[in-house]
């Protein structure tokens, strides 16, 4: 039997009245405030289901469902974040991601590198090739910014600012690279190529100048951090546009949302990488320290992150994913 | 794609069935809603990095390190450029402050609260949403003036008005409003006795056309008089047709008339006000109940 409206709210309101106050309060509920929302929560739910049966008026409904759905949201809050988990993303998520990616990561390598080998030659080879390649303006202040070897270093202060230059240029580009993946995963090949070609013509340009020692002693601190990072950026963008095409029977973006934890996995990673970058670039990297060490230190760091990419998080691995694709299989 | 769309009803809400299989809907916010949501956190954004760089700006001349105050500016307007949305909508379960002044918020497109990865996904793919963006200033590549093209696009596409990013993430934006409820509607004057006489018993009427009836109702009185006269005349006598009532004086009339009957509203001789809302103190300020509108004596001709 259908209850008339007015009978119906007159029984009920004073319960969604309640919860709606309750809702309403600023701050965070205690227990008993919280089991008292659930409860009205879960009759008002009914009290939804019972109006939709009786066909009752769209304001009535709007105003049903609008209490359930801002209950919904307090009671179901987001999970909160922790540390750990950001850690196990990095050491453990993150390079097992890169492994099972590994694929479309070393595409996103010759990507980079090929341009990047082009531009290196062609630029040794002939300055006509760098000028028509870069504006005649940053080839000029490239040669002049590295005419002058680093033995006396830089005042402090300006590495801090360029840090702060460093890592919106560098952690920009890394971003867009996997960002623009989102078309089909073109935007990334295009960005890889081009940043690949210019850093290569940029390098070139200054060996051609005769300043070779000083560019590749400034650049093998942090270099392996930020090229890296930026295949990686570039391998997630790759991956995205790859879910996007190979669906495998899944919608596009269905397809795309199986694969985000890995994305969300290397692209954090890549992110880190950077910021680490950074900090090497403008704080060692220019540094008076002499030249065998810094070169020592780069070949350290390279071997770090083979390493990390190759061993990281593989014992603990089978157990982790399992347990974050069971939990992942809701959403 | 083309026809069975359409068996959904053309509306901006979308169902969500929680774990314990309860259901309810959302209401999903439109392109403009979200654009003023997102010119305050523009302003927000501009306005972060400018008190930033002020503050630098004298740190500079007063330390006399200008490198130093330029690299925090730089790394101020990083972060806000890349992370602003992700650190507030992670910090405030799907929230920014723009999106908070226009009761908005990011969802997970099953109606589960957003998560990290999501929030991450679906900001870093707004410099895809955000295309073409424009340089004001070709020197200074780093600033864009984005025109939402791609993202609008896809959002007009979008049943729930996602764009590229909440695609991608998996999230929509719903509006989180309180609702009012009305009164019931209440036709003036009262239907006579002989009036609802003059319908059937059990009206040959839809759920979803008394509710069309309900809606029309409640907005007469913002209509112009002759306008709602025009508007009932072009229903009445479909209905009139159903009821066997071939010629109609009072459209208008006669669809309260209508619409009296089918909500069982008796007769009124013995002239009772409508139930008031029950009085006493509402446990919070504003009552969420409206006193309604009597529908105007002035909507008949």
């Amino acid at each position: 039997m259908i209850i008339p409206q007015d009978q119906f709210v007159a029984a009920r309101r004073r319960d969604w009245e309640e919860l709606d106050r309750l809702i309403s309060l600023p701050g965070k509920r205690d227990g008993a405030e919280l089991s008292r929302v659930a409860a009205l929560y879960r009759a008002t739910c009914n009290d939804l289901v019972h109006a939709e049966a009786a066909r009752y008026t769209p304001d009535m409904m709007g105003y049903l469902n609008s209490v359930a759905g801002r209950t919904h949201n307090v009671l179901y809050g987001p999970r909160p974040l922790h540390v750990s988990g950001f850690v196990r993303l990095l050491f453990v998520d993150f390079p097992v991601a890169l492994r099972k990616n590994g694929r479309l990561f070393g595409l996103a390598c010759a990507l980079f590198l090929i341009p990047a080998a082009v531009g290196l030659f062609g630029s040794l080879a002939s300055r006509a090739f760098s000028e028509s390649v870069l504006p005649r303006a940053v080839i000029e202040g490239m040669e002049q910014a590295y005419s002058e070897s680093l033995s006396r270093g830089r005042a402090e202060s300006v590495d801090a600012g360029m840090a702060g230059f460093y890592v919106f240029n560098n952690v920009g580009i890394a971003l867009r690279c996997f960002a623009t993946g989102l078309v089909f995963g073109l935007g990334s090949i295009y960005f890889l190529v081009y940043n690949g070609l210019i850093i290569g013509t940029q390098a070139g340009t200054v060996m051609h100048a005769g300043y070779g020692a000083n560019i590749w002693t400034f650049m093998c601190g942090h270099g392996g951090f930020e090229l890296i990072a930026i295949f990686v950026a570039g391998g997630a963008g790759l991956q995205m546009g790859y879910a996007l095409v190979a669906t495998d029977g899944l919608t596009r973006f269905g397809s795309l949302r199986r694969h985000r934890r890995d994305i969300v996995a290397q692209v954090a990673g890549a992110a880190v990488m950077l910021v680490i970058a950074a900090g090497i670039e403008a704080f060692w990297s220019p540094s008076s320290v002499p030249p065998p060490i810094k070169w020592g230190v780069g070949v350290f760091n390279l071997l770090l992150i083979v390493g990390f990419f190759a061993f990281g998080g593989r014992g603990r691995a089978p157990l982790l994913t399992a347990a974050a694709s069971a939990r992942d299989g809701g959403g | 794609m083309g026809k069975p769309r359409l068996e959904r009803p053309l509306d901006t809400t979308t169902e969500v069935e929680t774990p314990e299989h309860v259901r309810f809907r959302y209401q999903v916010a439109g392109p403009g809603r979200r654009l003023y949501a997102y010119l305050i956190d523009v302003l927000i954004r501009v306005a972060i990095i400018v008190v930033f760089w002020i503050v630098a700006g004298i740190g500079g001349l007063v330390g006399d390190l200008p490198g130093l105050s330029m690299g925090v500016v730089l790394l101020v307007w990083f972060v806000v450029e890349w992370f602003y949305y992700v650190l507030w909508e992670v910090a405030w379960s799907g929230r920014t402050l723009g999106k908070r002044v226009f009761s908005l918020r990011v969802l997970s497109d099953t109606g589960h609260p957003l998560r990290v990865g999501q929030s991450l996904i679906r900001n870093l793919l707004r410099s895809v949403d955000f295309w073409p963006a424009w340089q004001p200033i070709p020197a200074v590549p780093f600033l864009q003036a984005p025109t939402y093209v791609v993202g609008g696009v896809t959002m007009g596409r979008d049943p729930r008005f996602r764009r590229l990013g909440d695609l991608a993430a998996g999230t929509m934006v719903v509006v989180e409003e309180r609702v009012f409820v009305e009164q019931a509607l209440v036709i003036h004057p009262p239907p006579t006795a002989r009036e609802l006489a003059s319908l059937p018993q059990r009206l040959p009427l839809s759920g979803d056309e008394i509710e069309a009836l309900e809606l029309f109702l409640r907005r007469a009185h913002k209509l112009p008089p002759l306008r709602v006269h025009e508007l009932a005349e072009m229903v009445a006598p479909t209905f009139g047709a159903r009821v066997g009532i071939g010629s109609i004086r009072d459209p208008f009339r006669f669809l309260q008339v209508l619409f009296a009957r089918a909500r069982g509203v008796a007769a009124a001789p013995e002239h009772r006000p409508p139930s008031p809302p029950p009085q006493g103190p509402t446990p919070f300020g504003s009552a969420a109940w409206r006193p309604h509108h009597p529908t105007h004596p002035a909507g008949r001709p």
